[in-house]
């Protein structure tokens, strides 16, 4: 009963339907008066039926008069009694609905005329050959202008109120149907002018028809528009404040390589800074092309023990740099559906970013092992200070740091963990991170795992 | 030799500064961190401060705030945001000149030196106007024998409106002279500079005793003494 197509449908046979009963209790109920100038013919009409049933009465009694009325009735689907002037009924079925006109014929000893059900009525008093009067009411078929009214004010008064009955209806359901599909459309230009917190109304959303849906969805569309453009937007602003810095730096240091007396320090902060600039720009691309997912990723049942195997053995050079051990624990072989390439730039982000900010000649502890609900838990923790409870979603952020001096000396460009969030989103996993006691950083990555039966 | 004191979190960039400067005849102190950065400035050991507004810690808007209540040291800001907001408000705050980031180290130089040439003594002769009263070798405006504190900049301002006063001096005159550099096409450092001493000046019997003229420049109003 919820779909529009049904609604439509049952509107529009109610509109139908009512007008109909409109109608039908005007004809009813309507003013049942007889032109006088039919009078005449209309008693004659029914003094000639009447006549032969009186002289039936007359001739063979009661039974004779009801067989005459009987047939009367069968051939002419009309309606017709025999009174006694007192009013007693003498001949014919359903008198009672005569009652009325009976009386007011022997009140006035005249005839009565009336319309109801569309048939004209007539009453009339019979004088029988004993000196008794009779009364001897019928229906007579009045044809379709006394049917339909007799004036015009009648004929204007039923048209005008089957047009008024369902030109509300109508107008009732266009309201109902176009209202939100406007107030819809206002919306969607409010967005395409730029306005992108712009949403479909409550009213609209609640609804449970295809037009509720619509609503809905457009609501999620918005929604996933204004999310995305003001990423990106943040994103851009950040990109040209980022830049700015090494621009900055290459700015002095080739003023200072100009004045030639500074040897080859600044080529070596211009060679560090391009080197930066160069990696950030590389970095930006594929956080814009994991932002829109416009880039198909082709994913594959993997290994990811000994991804994160391989990973450990390569950060081994960076970590000796910094006296630093990675423990890897976790022997079962574990497999996810993903991207080999992606996967391994986003847990090595997360695996150096440990290295990098864990104590000086402390540890990195990777752990790997099933986690709940089938999926592949993997665990980075290093013994360094960790991030403020308030920053912990954050650090997700594209060039979010906790301290900016300390992540200029160890080289990051803030984009790290920013691509691992993606990664692992794309991969419909989630990634978190949590400080642990007495110091240091857990991230927490859940990958869905593969079936083991899948790969191969 | 100047002293000069850079508070940039940029480690990199106050080492290539230092080399560069050292090149011109300063010496540099480099702090990379707000809080720091302020009990350095306040040291009196510095002839002018860089600032960076982007810090860690204490931001560099708040570690001028608190400068500007102890101190009228000459401060030149450095933005990396693209947004006036930040420049005007450092100004309004009591910065001296600003540069956005990246800057050109010559440049730097330029304004480095205009500000201190204009803070260095320049004229012997105290100057009065009306009630208002500077001197130069003291470093020191009073009104009805009231001191105002400004910063250098300002005064230095001042001063080139007292020199000429009633006369209009126009804004490519008091940039090209107090800052050092000609006047941008949307520079509105000397229009900042001016409210500010304006606030800290007050009206005269109801009137402005800076007038600005529009389009043109700034003019200090010379009441004729009542008779």
């Amino acid at each position: 009963m919820q779909s529009l197509f049904l609604k439509i449908f049952f509107w529009f046979w109610a509109t139908a339907l009512v007008t109909g009963i409109a109608l039908v209790i005007t004809f009813i109920f309507g003013p049942g008066r007889v032109p006088s100038r039919w009078h005449s013919s209309l008693t004659d009409t029914a003094r000639s039926s009447g006549m032969i049933a009186l002289a039936e009465l007359e001739r063979g009694g009661v039974p004779a008069a009801s067989s005459y009325i009987e047939s009367f009735e069968r051939d002419t689907q009309l309606r017709a009694c025999l009174f006694e002037f007192s009013g007693n009924r003498v001949a014919g079925n359903g008198c009672e609905t005569f009652a009325d006109m009976r009386d007011h014929a022997a009140t006035s000893r005249s005839s009565e005329f009336g319309v109801k059900y569309g048939l004209v009525r007539v009453a009339l008093v019979l004088p029988g050959s004993g000196g008794h009067d009779y009364i001897f009411a019928t229906e007579l078929p009045a044809g379709p202008r006394a049917a339909f009214g007799m004036d015009m004010a009648a004929v204007v008064l039923r048209f005008a109120v089957a047009l008024l009955v369902s030109g509300f209806i109508c107008y009732l359901l266009t309201l109902y149907l176009t209202g939100p599909i406007l107030r819809l459309r206002q919306a969607a230009q409010q967005l395409a002018g730029g306005m992108l917190s712009t949403r479909a109304a409550a009213s609209i959303e609640r609804r449970g028809d295809e037009l509720g849906a619509l609503g809905r969805d457009f609501n999620t569309m918005a929604a996933r528009i204004e999310e995305l453009v003001l990423r990106q937007r943040q994103l851009i602003f950040d990109v040209s404040h980022e830049l700015r810095s090494p621009l900055a730096r290459l700015n002095v240091a080739l003023d200072l390589a100009r004045g030639g007396n500074a040897g080859n320090l600044p080529f070596d902060h211009m060679e560090l800074d391009l080197a930066r600039l160069d990696e950030m720009i590389g970095r930006l691309l594929t956080i814009a092309k994991l932002d829109t997912a416009a880039m198909p990723v082709e994913m594959r049942p993997l290994n990811i023990t000994s991804l994160v195997g391989q990973i450990v053995s390569d950060a081994g050079f960076e970590a000796r740099k910094r006296n630093v051990v990675v423990n890897i624990a976790g022997e079962e072989q574990n497999y996810v559906r993903g991207n080999e390439a992606l996967l391994l730039s986003a847990i090595e982000n997360v695996v150096r970013n440990a290295i990098l900010y864990t104590a000086a000649a402390s540890s990195v502890d990777v752990s790997l092992g099933q986690g709940t609900k089938s999926k592949v838990l993997l665990v980075i923790r290093d013994h360094g200070r960790g991030v403020p409870e308030s920053d912990l979603q954050k650090i997700f952020q594209p060039f979010y740091r906790v301290a900016e001096a300390r992540d200029r000396e160890s080289g990051g460009v803030g984009l790290g963990l920013a691509i691992a969030d993606r990664v692992v989103r794309i991969h419909g996993g989630t990634i978190r991170a949590e400080n642990v006691q007495p110091a240091g950083l857990k991230i927490i990555i859940e990958i869905p795992t593969a079936e083991f039966t899948s790969i191969v | 030799m100047d002293r000069l004191l850079i508070i940039d979190d940029d480690t990199e960039l106050c080492e290539l500064l230092s080399a560069r400067l050292s090149g011109e005849g300063f010496e540099i102190e480099a702090v990379h961190e707000g809080t720091h950065g302020l009990e350095r400035a306040l040291s009196r050991k510095h002839s002018l401060v860089v600032l960076d507004l982007m810090l860690p810690g204490m931001s560099g808007l708040e570690v001028l705030r608190r400068l500007r209540q102890q101190s009228p040291i000459p401060v030149l800001v450095l933005t990396a945001r693209g947004e006036d907001v930040d420049r005007i408000l450092g100004l309004e705050i009591g910065a001296d000149d600003y540069l956005p980031k990246p800057f050109n180290a010559r440049e730097l130089i330029a304004r480095i030196r205009a500000i201190l040439r204009r803070t260095a003594v320049t004229g012997t002769h105290p100057l009065t106007v009306g009630d208002m009263r500077l001197d130069p070798a003291a470093r020191e405006a009073r009104m009805h024998g009231r001191l105002i504190s400004l910063t250098s900049v300002e005064f230095a301002l001042l001063e080139m409106l007292l020199q000429r006063a009633g006369r209009i001096v126009t804004r490519d005159e008091l940039t090209e002279t107090v800052l050092g550099r000609k006047l941008g096409p949307f520079d509105r450092v000397i229009d900042v500079h001016m409210s500010n001493i304006r606030k800290k000046l007050g009206a005269s019997q109801g009137v402005e005793r800076i007038k600005s003229i529009r389009g043109s420049g700034y003019l200090f109003v010379v009441r004729a003494k009542p008779k």
